[in-house]
């Protein structure tokens, strides 16, 4: 009896300290995926990245997916150089050129992936921002499957087979993308999403924060060289003849037989807290 | 940046792209396209905007995008055949382009304020036709030594 007894309280224990396992394991999945913006609240704000969000570079990041590396300097952008399906050597430019590029890492045989290759087999109606072209990359032919990627390459999109451009990105996975400023080849934002709505809507407000950027610096009217000048000289003057700023000789002088009581409403007697005087001359 | 393929090799100057591929094999159906049982052959685009996606052998469908500053090179190589045929009597790669050789008549497919240029040239035992458009005929002056630092660049070799 004594022996059931403590047989019993032996797998109640172990039972209690499983139990207490999968809580705390079921506690930190859903600390995860509130975090990755999956919590039960389907309106819920996704918690932004410590440190707080930066401007054009966060994306809605898939749990099965991990977050882009936290640098401030990208280091990996560069012109894509591979094989092509048709095409047996393929480069494209992404730095140095007027247009920005999204830059989409895909492959074959990554079900996400494929709702992409859908999406960009209309290309039409991918909706991208004006003056930004699509690039599609997958791993090189010797990862990935010419064949299986011949049949998935959207029509009229540039598509490159290239693992040294993965390597170069330091893509973490499939799918991914990043938005590369052409210019000055610095990237405006990188990550993934699960559709191409998503990740479409986010790249937009990454441009769009940037146009507004140039489009505000654009209309700054900047004062004409004569002007500038002109006030130069004005204060070189001024300061020569002993006139600093906030000489009151610099303010409209008044004469004091004009200054009539009734021009204040304020009482003399009661002092001059607020403004100055000229001196009064002597009559 | 580098493009590499069939012996073919270019270093290409910021801003440039470019493709090296075989020709599809035509069915001959096209006799323009070639006659059935022809080995195809590379062709090399390189350009200095970006390449679409559908184009044709000699440009047809990156001309019709090219802007006032756009150059296109085209490298087409012809078959065994054409090596000795005094048309492709030139020997080395053309480099020293000038702006008098283009005209809008030279284009395969004439397009407002476009011109073209084609010279025909055998290297390393191949035979080539070199065919350079440009997005502006008035820019030529600014334009065509882009085109020949690109075809400086480039190198052939037995394929």
């Amino acid at each position: 009896m004594t022996v059931v007894v403590v047989v019993e309280g032996v797998v109640i224990a172990l039972l209690a300290l499983l139990v207490v396992g999968l809580l705390r394991s079921h506690a930190e999945i859903l600390r995860r995926l509130h975090q990755l913006g999956a919590g039960l609240e389907p309106d819920e704000a996704p918690a932004p990245p410590p440190g707080g969000p930066r401007p054009g570079r966060d994306f809605q990041v898939m749990p099965q997916v991990p977050s882009p590396p936290d640098r401030e300097a990208f280091g990996g952008v560069a012109d894509i150089a591979g094989a092509g399906v048709d095409d047996d050597a393929v480069t494209v430019r992404v730095t140095g050129v007027e247009h920005d590029t999204i830059v989409a890492f895909l492959s074959a045989g990554c079900l996400t992936c494929q709702r992409f290759w859908d999406a960009f087999r209309k290309p039409k109606k991918l909706g991208l921002p004006a003056g930004v072209r699509l690039v599609v990359v997958t791993k090189g032919r010797h990862e990935e499957s010419p064949t299986a990627i011949g049949r998935l390459a959207p029509p009229g999109i540039p598509l490159v087979m290239s693992s040294d451009a993965w390597v170069d990105y330091d893509v973490p996975g499939s799918p991914y993308f990043v938005l590369v400023h052409g210019p000055s080849g610095r990237v405006r934002g990188e990550g993934t999403g699960p559709d191409w709505e998503q990740v479409s809507s986010l790249l937009n407000q990454a441009s769009g924060d940037s146009a507004a950027d140039a489009d505000l610096a654009g209309r700054r009217v900047r004062k004409p060289v004569s002007d500038a000048e002109r006030e130069a000289r004005v204060d070189r003057e001024l300061l020569a003849a002993g006139v600093r700023p906030g000489d009151p000789s610099l303010y409209e002088a008044t004469d004091p037989a004009d200054h009539d009581e009734g021009d204040h409403d304020h009482d003399h007697a009661a002092g001059h807290d607020g403004h100055d005087h000229p001196e009064a001359a002597s009559s | 940046m580098k493009v590499s393929s069939h012996g073919i090799e270019t270093d290409l100057p910021p801003g440039w792209e470019g493709r090296i591929s075989l020709r599809r094999a035509p069915d001959g159906h096209d006799r323009a396209l070639g006659s059935a049982g022809e080995v195809p052959n590379p062709v090399v685009h390189l350009a200095n905007f970006p390449l679409p996606e559908q184009r044709g052998d000699f440009g047809s469908g990156a001309v019709d995008v090219m802007g006032s500053g756009d150059v296109l090179v085209v490298l087409f190589e012809y078959g065994p055949e054409s090596v000795g045929q005094a048309l492709f009597d030139r020997q080395g790669i053309p480099t020293a382009l000038r702006p008098a050789m283009f005209s809008g008549s030279a284009l395969q497919r004439t397009l407002p304020s476009q011109a073209g240029c084609q010279v025909f040239f055998t290297t390393a035992g191949r035979a080539f036709c070199c065919y350079v458009v440009l997005g502006r005929h008035d820019e030529a002056a600014r334009l065509v030594p882009k085109a020949n630092t690109t075809l400086r660049a480039t190198r052939i070799g037995p394929r």
